[in-house]
């Protein structure tokens, strides 16, 4: 074991490898923050770069855009309120909050380490417990899967603000439109209206985008008399104090573990990914927040859950892929890929036949998280200066990327008509106060509980059985736990603030 | 100096709730455009032909959705009215809309321009069609002066050419030519 650990990061450690990588981290970090760009995305670009090099040496570059892609989403999370790629939305809650609020150096910061801690701790998980997490993962039926689905569509009770209602009508929405186009398992077109451009059904990643981005930068430019609207989007002075806010994030353990251990069995599931784990790991730290007010308003707990969340599914995306040879995610089905162009079949004797490689790609996670953060640290204040420019050029600018990305994604024009509708849905939802999480993660949900559901009816059409399986019925169980919570907790907290709305109102 | 707090007070008092009323109304729009919305497809959805593979056809789940949203919406659309007749008045409903529509016709405004764009795109090319919604949006973000014209042609050529020839050297990701420019 020894050997192989040494002959893998005597090749890891290579010093072209190591240039290649660098350039796949900045790639993967540049890359996620456009929004529209997504980590698969720049896997797909790299992959051909690759094919000349070695197995390993191809593996590792794709692993630091990897990496540094789960963490680039952050930077527009951060500093525009736009989730740079599916698994920064959770970012975007408290981070953007704390950048308008005058600290844009720490929410970085905080977003920076976080990942690079979440990366760390995934690859220890990955190196120690692969076999039995991956085993557990692929036991779980349709029945858990749905469950589980239902458990996580629960989180939608704690990301509705001020009303349950709006919230859930919001994350109904999500789910309806997760419903257009061909159906996920006969491929019947359904509430397309034969009309072309929703044939092809509404891409998750527009969807996004035009929720997230568009109304986002048409709130910019609202009220345009009365604000400056010439200046920069956050215009106060930045204070950046990296290694404060590396013990500030050490200062949260609970939080941290908790939110890289959701992250990494998040991954292992086969078809959840970052996109889910961030809002879980979010959820989570909510939940046992002993000031879960404080959430959504710019607290540093919900930038470390959301972002420590999100990269351990890197980590934890590899362990099903590395024991059994079933990808966690579209990124780790590239990457086996990558190594089948090279001859090697992945599967539960990788480690026995080429066991190099594998103890060399828990090396290149370690090297490529360093990396992520090295160049991270350094380019921080390069990243800041985008707080700098004005509204003028950056509002236009980052539309025009948001219109590059919808295309890019199928290179459809139709899809650019999507995404202007939806955008002027989710600005006049916002507007009126809806809550733009849950319809996010209603579309992200949808498909999965769906295509779950009628698997598992297809098999066994009784109902009972997500009540009888012992950990669909677990989950059923803590998703109901989780709903009472919820509902009393946004009860709790109106309460609290019907006195002041009361006093505010004169009546 | 306290009797004219109180007198503010008192003549302010009345729009909070007309303001909160305005509001609900809006949102009570929303409820019933979702709601019959929800209705209609959860009925279109129902229309499609059952599987004989399987027990919930292609059909079942997204009437079950819809038909769920339309019972939120009920429910909503009653709490609304409820809190409305609560408030008690919706005076200057018509004023509160042209208030609402006049602080985000920027908003509205960067959105045609939006929608224009992305018509022209697949006639002009990304990289005219790019760079003319570019200099259009600066300038009525910032204003029509000397400097910033300058200022966002430079941004405009940059943005428009150069990202066209970043993402096609770079990425090898081609982006619309336009019919212009096609033949």
């Amino acid at each position: 074991m020894l050997d192989a650990f040494l002959a893998g990061a005597h090749q890891v450690f290579a010093f072209d490898t190591l240039i290649y990588m660098l350039i796949g981290s900045v790639a993967g970090i540049v890359a996620a923050a456009i929004p529209g760009f997504t980590v698969t995305m720049a896997i797909i670009l790299t992959l051909p770069l690759t094919f000349t090099m070695g197995p390993l040496q191809g593996v590792s570059v794709m692993l630091s855009v990897y990496v540094g892609g789960y963490t680039g989403g952050l930077i527009s999370a951060a500093l525009l309120g736009i989730p740079g790629t599916p698994s920064s939305v959770a970012t975007t809650f408290d981070a953007f909050p704390m950048a308008r609020g005058g600290e844009p150096g720490r929410a970085l910061s905080l977003g920076v380490w976080s990942s690079f801690f979440g990366t760390i701790i995934s690859t220890i998980i990955l190196i120690v417990a692969a076999p039995p997490l991956a085993l557990i993962a692929v036991k779980l039926g349709p029945w858990e899967y749905f469950s589980l689905i239902v458990f996580a569509l629960t989180i939608v009770a704690s990301l509705v603000g001020n009303s349950l209602m709006r919230g859930l009508i919001a994350g109904v929405i999500g789910l309806g439109l997760a419903t257009i186009g061909p159906d996920p398992m006969m491929g019947r077109p359904r509430l397309t209206f034969e009309s072309d451009i929703l044939m092809p059904g509404l891409p998750f990643l527009i969807v996004l985008i035009g929720i997230f981005a568009i109304s986002q930068l048409m709130g910019e430019v609202e009220d345009h008399g009365k604000s400056d609207s010439k200046g920069a989007l956050i215009p106060d002075v930045i204070e950046f104090k990296t290694w404060a806010v590396m013990r500030e994030v050490l200062m949260h353990p609970v939080n941290l573990v908790r939110s890289s251990l959701i992250g990494v069995f998040i991954g292992a599931l086969p078809g959840a990914g970052g996109s889910i784990a961030n809002l879980l790991a979010y959820d989570q730290a909510k939940r046992s927040s002993k000031k879960p007010e404080e959430f959504g308003k710019g607290t540093p707990d919900g930038v470390i859950a959301s972002e420590a969340g999100n990269s351990a599914t890197a980590g934890g995306g590899l362990i099903p892929m590395i024991a059994l040879g079933i990808p966690g995610s579209a990124v780790d089905a590239i990457l086996m890929a990558a190594l089948m162009v090279h001859g090697i079949s992945v599967g539960p004797r990788l480690i026995m036949d080429n066991a190099d490689l594998a103890y060399g790609m828990f090396v290149a996670m370690v090297v490529a998280s360093l990396m992520m953060l090295v160049v991270c640290v350094l380019s921080m204040r390069l990243f800041l200066r985008v707080t700098d420019i004005p509204k003028q050029f950056i509002v236009p600018t980052v539309m025009i990327c948001c219109v590059i990305g919808a295309f890019a994604l199928n290179n459809r024009v139709t899809d650019l008509y999507l995404l202007g509708a939806i955008g002027l849905v989710g600005y006049g939802l916002k507007s009126l106060d809806y809550p733009l999480a849950p319809l996010v993660l209603g579309v992200i949900l949808g498909p999965i509980a769906e295509t779950n559901l009628r698997r598992a009816l297809m098999s066994d059409a009784d109902w009972t059985v997500f009540f009888t399986r012992p950990i669909s019925a677990v989950l059923l169980a803590a998703a109901l736990l989780s709903v009472i919570f919820s509902v009393r907790s946004v009860l709790k907290m109106r309460k609290k603030d019907r006195p002041a709305t009361d006093e505010q109102d004169g009546d | 100096m306290t009797n004219g707090t109180e007198k503010s007070a008192a003549a302010g008092a009345p729009a909070p709730a007309a303001s909160r009323a305005r509001t609900e109304f809006a949102r009570l729009i929303s409820y019933i455009v979702f709601g019959l919305g929800s209705v209609y497809l959860s009925l279109r959805a129902g229309e499609l032909p059952t599987s004989r593979w399987e027990p919930l056809g292609a059909g079942s789940f997204p009437q079950l959705v819809f038909a769920v949203l339309a019972v939120l919406c009920l429910i909503t659309a009653v709490r609304a009215i409820i809190d409305i007749r609560k408030a008690g008045r919706l005076d200057g409903l018509l004023e509160g809309l042209c208030g609402w529509l006049k602080m985000r016709r920027f908003s509205f405004a960067l959105f045609g321009l939006l929608v224009v764009y992305l018509g022209v795109l697949p006639i002009a090319g990304f990289s005219l069609a790019t760079f003319v919604f570019l200099l259009i949006t600066q300038l009525m973000i910032a204003g029509i002066s000397k400097k910033t014209v300058i200022q966002s042609v430079i941004a405009a050529l940059i943005f428009s050419v150069g990202l066209n020839l970043l993402f096609a050297e770079v990425f090898n990701v081609f982006l619309p030519r336009g019919m212009l420019f096609a033949g």
